[in-house]
């Protein structure tokens, strides 16, 4: 129960990988408690940075949206994901295409 | 050679069920097209069934002198696939129904809100 | 002969027994309603546990529905295999095992997910339907019922999927997949005819005994393959997913990736026990590879650039059913070659395996935890969350797991099934592991996405109402969150346990085929 799985070529081992991690815990803790303990709560002290600028009351102005996610990504890929979104065109016709598309092609090819 | 002509109607059939499925734009049309599908499949497996000279599988009626019986299974499979063909066609039709309610139209290149 | 005999019968006559009786219990009220839900739910998964350790004790378990043995005589001495025929082997009993679980946090997590709306004893007896439809698909024996299955959990499913019919886009969703899963439907039948037509039987292990490879094996074949493969949504017949599994019910979805998981089961029932090593060619390994492969890359594609959340984790089903149809494709491709077989296919047929349990407990708390989100903020859309892990801890962390487990971060369990395909499937080709891994990278990147946009950043203004989901919700969570605990803890007792002799069934044609003719007087046969 204790033993590590073979795959033929390596192996898996989940309880080195959890004490990897509960090292790795203990470093980050340690760091963590060589910072300053004597900061004066609720001043300007602790609060956030955000360009030197008053912090906005409501979040909706600070944060990033989804669309903003990745931007770099789609957009070095634009012409592939304007290929691939092209591709679902929600028509359900093209549903039903493409399945029997799929089918005459697989039967084409091994039939022949 | 006349045996094969039901296999001829259920190829017919399927195509003309399989261009209705593609290029129809009507969703009641579309749905018409299924049904076509789904009748040339249930013709299919009928014509599968039938030996010339054949008699009913039941074995008090089949009369006497009657060796061959047919097998009953296609149309037990066949009176199956039409009552499942009946409740989809009906889901189906209402389906069409209520989209109309909320879409205001019947054409496939109108209804496609999701997509992407 | 002991009750247990009958846990086949009993795992399929329950939930038709709880969906019946569901429409009465709307005259006891919501709590009898919902007991009756909970309950039923409980027997079914209790009976699928039983029936999988007994199907592991004691081996295929054959049950005939009706009768002793599962043929006729005819007066001439003839016999043909005409009984309706439940046949559960070790892959069987591992698909209905996690089926049930799957099923069972769906419907304890729908009790109070669905509270809102009206109707729900139609719901119930619609979810029971489908997860009998469902069970019956992985326990029949007989290809006849298993398209009478296929269509019973479908149709239930097309129900759920569109039961907030007030909203136009589950209808559209609704009609889409059904006219595809019609469709796939009736080519099963096609394809059961072309069978019947050569060897006059439609029961799986007879035709496993006698089947050729001709050219009407081929067409049915390939009958099989595309309608189950798109019941499963392989790429490019994947479009009706993301919308089905977005709009529908969260709890439902949980179920329906169940349910596609029994088409898959389908699919390599056909492959391996009905053709297996009589099949000729390796068109047929190459046409499930390059399906597994473009649907793990388009459908991790399209997840990165999702702004729903529903449709991101449906767009991810895709690409994951790609890994396991890419396990099986190489599974299949050295099947009739032993050397190749013990060198990497067996390997990649437990990654197939592992994959399938993995991905349907993760899959299902990904999106119970979506489902959590919209019950608590009412929103879909990843551009109007933020912040929501100050509100909603309990869900960020049942979330945060099932998102390590499915981008196969280390130490969760789905790490170890795509371990076993990345290295099989590059002893095949290594272009084909190289898809594997940029798939899991961009399977990360998208839950980040998620995570980032949901639960982290600053909290909004109009989130200061929300609370925590209740506790019978995160109940239905948590259940599969366990699971996933416990594989990812015990691996080696789960590869030994639930994965292997699921795989080594699979292979095993000669064992499927022997369970059904040694169940009847000697002598017997076609």
């Amino acid at each position: 129960m204790w033993d590590q799985i073979q795959t033929g070529f390596g192996y898996w081992d989940v309880y080195a990988w959890i004490a990897f991690f509960l090292i790795a815990g203990g470093m980050v803790y340690l760091i963590r408690s060589f910072g300053r303990k004597d900061y004066k709560r609720d001043t300007e002290q602790d609060e956030i940075f955000f360009g030197s600028n008053p912090v906005p009351d409501d979040g909706e102005e600070l944060k990033v949206p989804a669309s903003s996610a990745y931007w770099g990504y789609t957009q070095a890929l634009k012409p592939f994901y304007d290929v691939l979104v092209g591709f679902h065109t929600g028509l359900a016709t093209d549903y039903a295409g493409w399945y029997i598309l799929v089918t005459a092609l697989v039967a084409l090819l091994i039939l022949l | 050679m006349t045996g094969n002509f039901p296999y001829l109607v259920v190829g017919i059939l399927f195509v003309i069920g399989f261009v209705g499925l593609i290029f129809e734009k009507n969703l009641v049309k579309i749905a018409i097209a299924v049904s076509v599908v789904e009748a040339a499949t249930n013709l299919f497996i009928i014509t599968l069934g039938y030996r010339s000279g054949g008699s009913i599988p039941v074995w008090t009626m089949a009369g006497s002198g009657s060796s061959r019986m047919v097998l009953p299974t296609p149309q037990a499979l066949t009176l199956t696939a039409i009552v499942i063909g009946l409740a989809t066609t009906a889901l189906l039709l209402s389906f069409v129904m209520t989209i109309y309610r909320h879409y205001g139209s019947l054409d496939v290149r109108d209804i496609r809100r999701l997509r992407g | 002969m002991s009750w247990q005999v009958h846990l086949p019968a009993l795992l399929i006559a329950v939930p038709l027994l709880g969906a019946f009786l569901a429409p009465l219990t709307a005259l006891g009220g919501k709590g009898l309603r919902n007991t009756w839900f909970v309950l039923v739910s409980l027997a079914f998964t209790l009976i699928a546990f039983l029936l999988w350790a007994r199907v592991g004790a004691f081996g295929t378990a054959v049950y005939v529905m009706g009768g002793q043995s599962w043929n006729l005589a005819l007066p001439s001495g003839m016999e043909v295999p005409v009984r309706i025929l439940m046949e559960v082997d070790a892959f069987s009993a591992f698909m209905v095992l996690l089926s049930a679980v799957a099923a069972l946090a769906g419907a304890i997590f729908s009790v109070t997910y669905m509270d809102r709306f009206s109707g729900l004893e139609k719901f119930v007896a619609l979810y029971f339907l489908m997860v009998a439809g469902m069970f019956g698909m992985e326990i029949t024996g007989d290809f006849f019922n298993f398209f009478v299955f296929l269509e019973i959990s479908s149709v239930a499913s097309f129900g759920l999927v569109a039961f907030w019919r007030d909203r136009g886009e589950a209808l559209e969703a609704a009609f889409k997949y059904m006219l595809v899963s019609t469709l796939g439907a009736l080519m099963v039948l096609v394809a059961v005819a072309f069978l019947y037509s050569k060897y006059n039987v439609v029961n799986m292990a007879a035709l496993g005994k006698v089947i050729e490879w001709g050219m009407v094996e081929k067409t049915s074949l390939v009958l099989f393959l595309t309608a189950l493969a798109m019941k499963c949504g392989a790429v490019p017949m994947h479009m009706w997913m993301p919308d089905a599994y977005a709009e529908a019910p969260a709890g439902v979805t949980c179920a329906l990736i169940a349910v596609s998981q029994a088409s898959l089961y389908g699919l390599f029932r056909v492959t391996y026990t009905i053709f297996g090593a009589f099949m000729g060619s390796p068109i047929i390994p190459w046409v499930i590879i390059v399906l597994g492969v473009l649907s793990m890359f388009i459908g991790v594609s399209m997840a990165v650039i999702q702004k729903e959340v529903g449709r991101l984790i449906a767009y991810h089903s895709v690409s994951q059913v790609g890994y396991m149809l890419l396990g099986f494709g190489v599974g299949l491709l050295a099947l009739s070659d032993a050397r190749a077989m013990a060198d990497y296919g067996f390997t990649a047929l437990k990654g197939g395996v592992y994959h399938i349990v993995n991905y349907t407990m993760y899959k299902g708390l990904l999106f119970l935890s979506a489902g959590a989100l919209f019950y608590a903020t009412g929103c879909r859309n990843l551009n109007d969350m933020g912040g929501l892990g100050r509100k909603m801890p309990k869900t960020m962390g049942l979330f945060m797991i099932a998102a390590a487990a499915i981008a196969g971060l280390p130490p969760f369990n789905g790490f170890v099934s795509k371990l076993f395909l990345y290295e099989s499937s590059f002893a095949v080709h290594p272009v084909l592991a190289v898809f594997a891994m940029v798939t899991s990278v961009l399977t990360l990147a998208s839950f980040v996405k998620i995570f980032q946009t949901a639960f982290l950043g600053p909290a909004l203004k109009k989130f200061d109402n929300v609370r925590e989901v209740p506790g019978a919700m995160l109940l239905g969570m948590s259940v599969l969150g366990v699971a996933i605990l416990l594989l990812s803890l015990f691996p080696t007792w789960s590869v030994n346990h639930l994965v292997e002799p699921a795989a080594k069934a699979l292979v095993d044609q000669a064992s499927y085929i022997g369970a059904v003719f040694a169940a009847t007087v000697p002598g017997g046969g076609l």
